[in-house]
């Protein structure tokens, strides 16, 4: 599972061509110079900035806006399952579909070309509201009549009962949203009007625009994206892969 | 003095290396990036090359573009500023000894000093 990360590492520490025949497994001469050539080709740290910005966020209006999401789903209410069941078939269509529309509505809110726009398809994620209800259902119900009873309104009790019992659900939303926001190329793609605004998936497809004799540094460049999300994952994990399989059994 | 829980945790440790990392690496940088290119030619034998032409290229994406011309003294030696580059080219040529090979220099970040740890060497052939 690991030998495509170590190869792309590999690569972006040689010039080697990556079709060469026997492939080498250990790396030849290896230096980090392919790494300052995509720093100072491209303006690497502007894509990085823009990146993070719109990560940041995407993963904070994901954990609120999902928690708020998942506890109204948690209540009965008439037309719940109907909404359960759009929610569900919204998942069904992919994004690719309705980009259009979302772009009109950004257009006509004026978030084009802005930060918030780029962030504006992924504030909120199916998947991840169903991840908070998975864990906000799996709290007592018991816990949640005594902290109304001490006095507690339904904020309070989002954020003071349910969110600290809801630590694998909050760290799955983390990485999801952490993720999908970096990896994203077509919205920032149609969303974005200047250079300055492009963010790294962008800047990969420019910087091999202006590069030929560039696999060193192309994976220089893939591992230099990777990194931050894998280093959110790592950082994650074990509440991540908690988060994915809570509510996965019953009983 | 007891350290508080949460400084301990992964979420505040990691980030902080990485910033005082980032932080180090900056410092280093600006005590290091006067743009200074400094080294010596000599001919086939060892022997330092007076009055030679020494030409700095730099990269600009798939070329390399003459930037500046110096010339060496007494004892072969050159020197170069304002480099903004981080991927250079050196070549030193004269009328007696022809050209030396290029030499590729790789620099860490733009303008960093740099001093050639050998000299650009004539190899005697003339043009």
């Amino acid at each position: 599972m690991l030998l495509p990360f170590y190869w792309v590492l590999k690569t972006a520490v040689t010039n080697e061509n990556i079709y060469a025949y026997p492939p080498r497994l250990l790396p030849e001469s290896p230096h980090l110079f392919n790494f300052v050539d995509v720093w100072y080709f491209i303006p690497f740290p502007r894509y990085l900035f823009n990146s993070l910005i719109v990560s940041v966020l995407v993963v904070a209006s994901n954990v609120i806006f999902n928690a708020m999401a998942a506890y109204a789903l948690t209540k009965s209410f008439p037309g719940k399952h109907a909404m359960l069941l759009v929610f569900l078939s919204c998942m069904l269509i992919p994004f690719q579909a309705t980009i259009i529309p979302a772009y009109l509505i950004t257009s006509k809110l004026g978030l084009l070309n802005s930060y918030l726009g780029l962030a504006f398809p992924l504030l909120s994620t199916i998947v991840c509201i169903f991840v908070f209800k998975a864990a906000f259902e799996a709290v007592p119900q018991s816990l949640v009549d005594a902290a109304r009873i001490d006095g507690l309104n339904e904020w309070r009790i989002i954020l003071r009962v349910l969110m600290p019992l809801s630590k694998a659900a909050i760290a799955t939303n983390v990485v999801l949203a952490f993720i999908w926001s970096w990896n994203a190329f077509l919205w920032p793609l149609i969303i974005t009007r200047e250079p300055t605004m492009q963010t790294l998936p962008l800047g990969l497809a420019r910087f091999l625009s202006y590069m030929e004799d560039t696999t060193g540094a192309l994976y220089a460049f893939a591992a230099m994206v990777l990194a931050p999300s894998i280093f959110v994952f790592l950082m994650a994990q074990k509440e991540f892969i908690r988060g994915l399989t809570s509510g996965a059994t019953k009983g | 003095m007891m350290m508080p829980r949460w400084a301990k945790s992964r979420w505040v440790v990691a980030p902080l290396v990485i910033a005082g990392a980032t932080l180090a690496w900056n410092g280093y940088v600006a005590l290091n990036d006067g743009g200074v290119v400094e080294g010596q030619v000599v001919d086939a034998n060892g022997r330092p090359v007076p009055d030679a032409t020494v030409i700095l290229l730099e990269r600009h994406f798939v070329m390399h573009n003459e930037r500046q011309r110096t010339r060496t003294d007494g004892a072969g030696q050159f020197r170069f500023a304002g480099n903004d580059n981080h991927s250079l080219q050196l070549e030193a040529e004269s009328a007696s000894l022809g050209r030396s090979e290029r030499r590729v220099m790789r620099l860490w970040f733009r303008a960093q000093n740099v001093r050639l740890s050998e000299p650009l060497r004539f190899t005697g052939k003339l043009p």
